[in-house]
């Protein structure tokens, strides 16, 4: 599969009062054509800064993408292209789903307009040609009574119906990139499942790629294909959705796994991260993890772990994957999904 | 069987009662709270579950029923040493940590307002003494008392409302929401507390919530509501092995669980109401159909379920 948009080295910083808040720290990964990559982490493990960075929405006034960073998109390094030059991207090749639906719609404007605000700009339709598939979106979206509801305003939308009109917006210039910030988040179940099977259809029907952020693995497990695992402005962990489920490597990864519980989960303890994640202010020498890893060693203090490859798809960032690390029993939840994808784990070396 | 904590019997809370705009926020619905048991309370936003808890708590006046608390209704209270004493006995954990703590009081001062209130201690060391073990309980230490609440991550002042609730020796607790607003990793921390918590000191929870996995793993028993009305109420592990309501069936059907094969074969059930096609003056109450297993349904529905669970049992 060929690369549609490549990330390397990606570093971010935000200058505030209180000093250069170092956001993303060398971040590489890449999105392949018609995938899904999900980016997982908690607040604060900079998944949103990163895609962010890709929409170029950062405030210019107090973050910089540093010198080096490369997203790479179309032959071009969208890091450094003028507002100007992304403008015509924006929207077009690259669009974005934004998590709270009850803001990301203009209230003053009907929806129909906000649908063909976009094809209008980029794909120089047409007012009527504009309006006519705006329609159509709808239809593909699912919202009832297209014809009717094309002309009403936001608020007279449901948060599922207005997350659907957020869908058709992006959707509309048939992006090769659609980026969905926790786009369920702030729904309820049903409707969650709702938008993640219309989702899902879509990205069938007009073969576009999907990066996907949440910090709710249940909708990770079901939407992605891949799966990248941030900590602390860097990307501890990657590989394919049933690698990260039933192999995970990397001791944050086990801590995100096993402190959910699962179907099966029964009266033990849930198994705690200790501690809170890491001030990117200053952040700590060596693995920012270490001081919440209770398999931490005395190098994680000292050195970043590179990453490590489990296999051709599969690499994580711990000391663990060393030739000369010892063996360690992950937590029992892990454990228990192991045996469920019996994999050989013959870590191959740095990368 | 064990004792009767809390008997809520036909509950109402209608907002704007009698006008036009009219909100049946709870609908007639009773339950009991055992001691010493976690009882989960689920359904989607709008569904009355908050309310419920508010006004099991009087920060709302029912619009008809019964909160009884060991036999006694809290909003029937006789005197004002009758009502102290109910909230004293009952505490609270909201949902946002930020919105749920004064930021211009310390947190000594957040922790020891119950304490204050209620005559607890009678010197202010004491006082200082109570607070300084309430935040070890709670995992935080004992430096942290003279700060303010914007000093704290959102974890940590969670843990500063559950010392609040802590402060007064409640027996019985509502917990709304407590960790939706938390990080996962922080969200587990927070649930082993709740249940060390409970096992030490033998709470009694009311656990509000919309995550259906953190909630099944909390709670003995689980209450589903949807539209203000309580559809079904059984025990957590029965609720997920043999669910009864289709608006429950439906419910489950959509959670999303962290493991990809689960996912991949997971076949969402869709829920409309008017499929049960209720009959003009057909009854609609909870009915036990197997034990421990209440179900809101018809007489009709009624007896589909019974004849339907009597087979599998055969």
């Amino acid at each position: 599969m060929n690369n549609i948009l490549t990330v390397k080295d990606l570093n971010i910083s935000f200058n505030t009062y209180a000093g250069e808040v170092k956001a993303i720290r060398g971040v590489d990964f890449e999105l392949k054509k018609g995938e899904t990559l999900a980016i997982v982490g908690e607040s604060g493990s900079g998944k949103s800064v990163t895609t962010k960075a890709i929409m170029r929405l950062l405030p210019k006034s107090n973050s910089e993408i540093k010198e080096g960073s490369e997203i790479l998109f179309d032959g071009k390094n969208l890091a450094h292209l003028t507002d100007k030059q992304m403008e015509k991207i924006r929207g077009k090749d690259i669009s974005m789903i934004f998590q709270d639906p009850m803001t990301s719609l203009n209230p003053t404007m009907k929806i129909g307009k906000q649908i063909a605000e976009p094809l209008i700009k980029h794909q120089k339709f047409s007012k009527k040609q504009a309006m006519d598939r705006a329609l159509e979106l709808l239809k593909l979206v699912g919202l009832p009574q297209p014809e009717r509801r094309i002309n009403q305003y936001p608020h007279q939308f449901s948060g599922g119906q207005r997350q659907r009109i957020v869908i058709a917006v992006a959707l509309a210039c048939n992006p090769k990139v659609l980026i969905a910030d926790e786009p369920t988040t702030a729904l309820d179940v049903t409707i969650q499942a709702q938008i993640l099977d219309l989702m899902k259809n879509l990205q069938k029907k007009i073969d576009t790629s999907i990066i996907f952020i949440t910090h709710d693995l249940g909708v990770v497990a079901n939407v992605a294909d891949r799966v990248a695992v941030m900590y602390g402005g860097r990307i501890v962990e990657v590989g394919t959705v049933d690698e990260i489920f039933y192999n995970p490597q990397h001791p944050y990864t086990w801590g995100l796994i096993s402190s959910m519980p699962s179907i099966d989960t029964e009266d033990e303890e849930l198994f705690v991260i200790p501690g809170s994640p890491p001030d990117l202010l200053n952040p700590p020498k060596g693995d920012s993890f270490a001081v919440r890893n209770r398999y931490a060693m005395a190098i994680d203090l000292e050195e970043q772990p590179p990453m490590f490859k489990v296999s051709d798809t599969h690499y994580a960032a711990t000391w663990l994957l060393h030739p000369d690390a010892p063996k360690v029993e992950p937590p029992a939840a892990v454990l228990k999904r192991q045996r469920k994808f019996p994999v050989t784990n013959d870590p191959k070396g740095e990368v | 069987m064990a004792e009767k904590l809390l008997e809520i019997k036909n509950l109402k809370l209608y907002f704007n009662k009698d006008k036009k705009n009219e909100v049946k926020a709870v609908d007639d619905i009773s339950f009991d709270i055992y001691k010493g048991e976690t009882l989960g309370l689920v359904g989607e936003s709008g569904c009355g579950k908050s309310t419920t808890g508010r006004t099991i708590i009087r920060l709302y006046d029912a619009t008809a029923g019964e909160v009884l608390y060991k036999g006694e209704d809290v909003h029937k209270a006789k005197n004002k040493a009758k009502t102290l004493e109910f909230n004293r006995t009952m505490q609270m954990i909201f949902q946002d940590p930020y919105a749920s703590l004064n930021p211009r009081m310390k947190v000594i001062d957040i922790i020891a307002e119950g304490i204050d209130l209620h005559g607890l201690a009678k010197s202010s060391k004491e006082r200082t003494d109570m607070v300084h073990k309430l935040l070890e309980t709670v995992g935080l230490n004992r430096d942290h008392a003279g700060r303010y609440p914007h000093e704290f991550s959102g974890g940590q002042r969670q843990r500063i409302g559950i010392a609040r609730a802590l402060a007064v020796n409640p027996e019985f607790i509502i917990a709304d929401e407590p960790i939706s607003a938390l990080d996962v990793s922080i969200q587990a921390q927070v649930v082993n507390l709740l249940k060390k918590l409970q096992r030490e000191n033998g709470l009694t929870f009311l656990f509000i919530a919309h995550d259906l996995s953190m909630v099944k793993y909390i709670s003995d028993r689980i209450g589903v509501m949807y539209f203000g009305r309580l559809v079904e109420l059984t025990t957590s592990e029965e609720l997920y092995k043999n669910p009864l309501h289709p608006y429950t069936k439906s419910l489950l059907s959509s959670i999303p669980f962290p493991d990809p094969d689960y996912e991949r074969s997971r076949k969402r059930i869709a829920y409309n109401p008017h499929d049960h096609n209720y009959a003009e003056g057909e009854e609609l109450k909870m009915r036990e159909v197997t034990p421990g297993h209440f179900v809101l349904c018809s007489e009709k529905e009624f007896q589909e379920m019974k004849a339907q669970s009597a087979n599998e049992v055969l």
